[in-house]
């Protein structure tokens, strides 16, 4: 037991595979740590890199992969050249770059008053407000999307219906550049608050305080101290919720559509959705989407592990809470409007579109008529087979994500933590790859991938589980690296010097310990396949539909009581399960155990 | 440019929330202390005991209750007649526990800021800057990323920047408890040179009783909000004024006993056993009231020679050899006290009989009830 890699994995082939046939005690099979790392870069290659392989192959050849098969015959750039030097990519990648710049400056903007007012000053509620900020998050985009078309659509929106109704001739347009800019920036605010909050909130207060003692002015100190420091959080934030954008489908696609605005995601999917499908274009452009995405996250993952300010601060000061006078009730109110326009007004169209029998509205007394709200949308919802269907498919799906991804990802987890298994830092760098492919992608590349083989996974639930194994398993390793590094090394020796092999020290110490992390990691996996639109685009079949994709045929079928109906069911299972994992995470719950601290972390990157 | 600092009876109180309900707790409870042009005052005292937020009162940093701060004659807190001046027009050096030096800037643009704040400009700026960092001798590292410091050196460039514009005061809020204890020493000596070299007044707030003996001219203990003696640190070794002082000190041996007589600066205590102690008196205490002895373990003498008074038979229970030093657990006068001999030879085996010599002047007489 002197090398404790080789002798890990000699221990578990102890314990579990021919513990009798072992006439040697401490026999050490230099073979098995090499198997074990083989068959997880096995599965890490069927999961990313074939399929990544397969769309750059798409990216470059012009074969039909489902009437010809797949053909290395006439591989060149120049496919792909000439994809790019089309206008309407150029177009759609100019659409996308606009969108996601003007949403990010809607997000920083929000993003950064929303954490100064919320760690820095006295302004009253604000735990509340803190914790109410975070819900946007949990909003699926196709969701969002729809709600404020019911909101701001140009004809028919409630807003304008108010708005004509109290004789001001002004109108929103949401279907239009600025609509998807203002919904993009309101939705993703909260990921550069995130950043900048726990930036703010980290630093030292000595630094503003020595600037005071100084002589510099409260806008001194703020201008050459305070922002300069949290600069790299605001740029990190700033960047990936640039990156997040970029992968959405389901903004873009509702308001986008009516005025004829493409975007990356949308114009991919388009291309698919052709007759004949241009499935090589499509590859193409999904190329480019994960080419910028990756120089973005590349980016933002080296001012991320760049120079940190945050300071080592000795006896802890709590920040001095600005004090606002009565100035803290603007700050009040100018966070809950921001909270009203997020968060209870989609909500509040919803439910006037789930439950109302005709959208519209003549006047106000109208609005609260209660003869013309009823559930017939649901009913109507519900007696289309396909709707409970597609529940019962996300929830199957959502169940092998879960232990599929988990396990992979705490065998991966463990793998690269704990052991000195060879291969180790190539299984950590395929692991993180798919950080820089957006869903839509991924799910391009499975397409690439599963289409052309006969009798192959392409048209099962398993292509989706696995699509969304590989698309969260950068999320879910993180996560749970994290509770394992938690557990002290000795803590595991200690099991070993009482006997244990490695596979039983794993269930007795390891898992036990570990648990919370675990179990949250699996939860956040159901999760996240539950409400996953990007890839499920490309791979349900008529017998795999998903919730998401069904909300998306709902909603281009131009129903939109169904789809406000189906919207709030979706939101009410999310919300269901987001508490439970509130639940599972909560502090104090199994002794001694590692506490996770994933729930919001893990949606960061799924949009 | 360097001013008297003058403290009057400051008060600060927090409220507290509890499950009971909301308290109100004094944090500084009625200080008042003036310290000199040119000297250097530290506050010492455990942790939670109010020196930290007496500085920050002064630094304008936190606002007291009541009471005023006047520096130089002027009165910069006064919260009952609505004066609160800001930190940024005090014209006070601060140096921070966690060094707060900008990780941002160079050692040169972190010595320059409160220049630039005060419109210093061109070959002043310059000048101001290179003396600052010839004081603290980082003038090689000027142009450096302060990131790339050691934590000693951190904590010059925090110096430098707090003396650059020749402040009125000098505040330190435990400037060398980040460090490691060999550096500690170190630094400890070069702060009183630099700050004396400069003429700075100097307010120091510290735990460390080492620290504060060898940096203070005068030292004040802190307890509970409270400022329970300010004096010079021989006054505060020799005659600690209660009991809470003395034990500060390192006077942890307390033998309680009753007040027999006085006489003088002297008096005679009965303890436990039925014999007599004589101690030296501090407090004004009236005969048959219960008091405390407390002396230092040093300052009990086994097997003294010669003859002399307050000798008394004990025994030994323990011994603890610490290699230049003995400590032995000694039973005597019906109780137990410490006793520590310096040498790298202990002389007593556990169990055996020794004479116990207990000098009469360095045992203090406190009241019981306090």
């Amino acid at each position: 037991m002197v090398d404790t890699g080789a002798a890990s994995l000699t221990a578990s082939e102890k314990a579990g595979l021919d513990k009798a046939g072992s006439d040697r005690i401490g026999v050490t099979r230099a073979w098995v740590p090499w198997a074990w790392s083989g068959f997880l870069i096995a599965m890490l290659a069927f999961l990313v890199l074939y399929p990544t392989s397969m769309l750059l192959i798409g990216a470059l050849t012009t074969t039909n992969p489902v009437v010809e098969g797949y053909s290395l015959a006439d591989i060149s750039i120049g496919n792909f050249l000439a994809v790019v030097m089309n206008p309407n990519v150029a177009a759609a990648l100019g659409n996308a770059l606009i969108a996601c710049a003007g949403g990010t400056a809607v997000a920083v903007a929000i993003g950064l008053a929303f954490a100064w007012v919320v760690v820095r000053t006295n302004t009253p509620c604000k735990g509340l407000i803190a914790s109410a900020g975070m819900l946007p998050l949990f909003v699926p985009p196709l969701v969002a999307g729809v709600a404020w078309s019911i909101l701001g659509s140009p004809k028919t929106g409630l807003l304008n219906l108010l708005l004509n109704k109290a004789g001001i001739p002004f109108r929103f347009d949401l279907y239009s550049m600025p609509g998807i800019i203002f919904v993009f920036g309101i939705y993703y605010a909260p990921y550069v608050y995130m950043f900048t909050a726990a930036a703010l909130r980290n630093m030292d207060p000595a630094l503003e305080e020595a600037a005071e003692i100084s002589g510099a002015s409260a806008t001194r100190t703020m201008a050459t101290v305070t922002f300069p420091l949290i600069m790299p959080a605001i740029l990190s934030g700033m960047l990936l919720s640039f990156v997040v954008m970029l992968g959405i489908y389901g903004i873009p696609a509702v308001l986008g559509a009516p005025a004829n605005i493409s975007v990356l995601t949308t114009y991919i999917f388009a291309l698919t959705a052709w007759s004949p499908p241009r499935y090589n274009t499509a590859a193409a452009v999904a190329v480019i989407l994960m080419i910028v995405t990756g120089v973005l996250v590349y980016l933002q993952q080296k001012i991320v592990s760049g120079r940190s300010y945050t300071t080592v601060a000795g006896k802890a000061f709590r920040p001095r809470p600005l004090n606002l006078g009565k100035w803290r009730f603007l700050t009040l109110g100018l966070a809950i409007l921001y909270l009203f326009v997020v968060v209870v007004l989609p909500t509040i169209a919803l439910f006037i579109a789930a439950f109302r029998k005709f959208l519209f509205i003549k006047d106000i007394p109208a609005l609260f008529e209660a003869k013309q709200y009823g559930w017939q949308h649901f009913i109507k919802m519900f007696d289309n087979p396909l709707t409970i269907a597609s529940i019962i498919n996300s929830i199957k799906v959502g169940i092998i994500t879960a232990i599929v991804g988990g396990l992979l990802s705490f065998a991966i987890g463990y793998t690269i933590t704990r052991t000195r298994a060879p291969g180790r830092r190539m299984i950590d760098v395929i692991t993180t790859i798919p950080v820089a492919i957006p869903g839509l992608v991924i799910g391009v590349a499975y397409l690439w991938a599963w289409i052309g083989l006969p009798g192959g996974l392409y048209g099962t639930l398993w292509i989706l589980a696995l699509a969304f194994v590989a698309r969260f398993i950068p999320d879910t390793v993180k996560a749970l690296s994290t509770s394992l590094l938690q557990i002290h090394r000795e803590l595991e020796e200690a099991a070993w010097i009482c006997g244990r092999g490695t596979l039983s020290t794993i269930a007795s110490i390891v898992l036990p310990l570990a648990r919370p992390g675990v179990v949250a990691a699996m939860t956040l996996l159901f999760i996240l396949s539950m409400r996953e639109l990007g890839s499920s685009l490309f791979l349900y079949s008529s017998g795999t539909m998903v919730m998401a994709v069904q909300l998306l045929g709902y909603y281009e079928g131009g129903n939109i009581g169904i789809t406000a109906a189906f919207s709030l069911v979706q939101m009410v299972l999310l919300g269901v399960l987001i508490s439970f994992t509130n639940w599972l995470s909560r502090p104090g719950r199994g002794s001694g155990a590692i506490k996770p601290d994933i729930a919001p972390t893990g949606v960061v990157r799924s949009g | 440019m360097s001013s008297e600092l003058r403290v009057e009876q400051l008060r600060k109180v927090f409220t507290t929330t509890t499950a009971q309900g909301s308290a109100l707790k004094a944090a500084v409870d009625d200080v008042s202390f003036t310290i000199a042009a040119g000297e250097i005052v530290v506050l010492l005292g455990p942790s939670g005991c109010g020196k930290t937020t007496t500085l920050r009162c002064v630094a304008g940093l936190e606002h007291p209750t009541s009471g005023k701060i006047v520096i130089g004659g002027t009165v910069y807190t006064d919260p009952q007649a609505g004066v609160l001046v800001p930190p940024r027009n005090r014209n006070l050096g601060m140096v921070f526990q966690s060094y707060a030096v900008w990780p941002h800037m160079t050692v040169r643009q972190n010595v320059a800021y409160p220049l630039k704040s005060r419109g210093v400009k061109g070959a002043a700026q310059d000048n101001a800057v290179r003396d600052a960092l010839d004081l603290v001798e980082l003038s090689a590292y000027a142009d450096r990323p302060v990131t790339q410091l050691s934590g000693g050196q951190m904590q010059r460039v925090a110096l430098a920047r707090s003396m650059v514009y020749q402040p009125q005061i000098l505040l330190l809020d435990e400037p060398l408890s980040n460090l490691d204890a060999q550096l500690r020493l170190r630094l400890r000596d070069d702060l009183r040179r630099i700050i004396k070299r400069v003429g700075l007044t100097a307010l120091y707030v510290t735990h460390d009783q080492t620290e504060a003996v060898v940096l203070g001219d005068r030292l004040g203990v802190m307890r509970d909000g409270k400022l329970l003696q300010l004096d010079t640190p021989s006054a505060i070794y020799n005659s600690p004024a209660d009991l809470f002082v003395a034990g500060f000190t390192g006077a942890t041996n307390v033998i309680e006993g009753r007040l027999v007589s006085r006489d003088g600066a002297f008096g005679v205590v009965a303890v436990a056993s039925g014999e007599h102690v004589m101690a030296r008196m501090g407090h004004d205490i009236a005969p048959g009231t219960p008091v405390r002895v407390a002396l230092r373990p040093d300052n009990v003498a086994l097997n003294p020679a010669g003859e002399g008074r307050n000798r008394f038979l004990g025994g030994v229970t323990s011994r603890h050899y610490q290699g230049t030093q003995t400590v032995y657990q000694v039973s005597v006068l019906g109780t137990a006290i410490e006793a520590l001999e310096v040498g790298s030879a202990a002389r007593y085996d556990e169990n055996s009989q020794v004479t116990v010599g207990l000098p009469a002047e360095a045992c203090w007489v406190y009241p019981a009830d306090r």
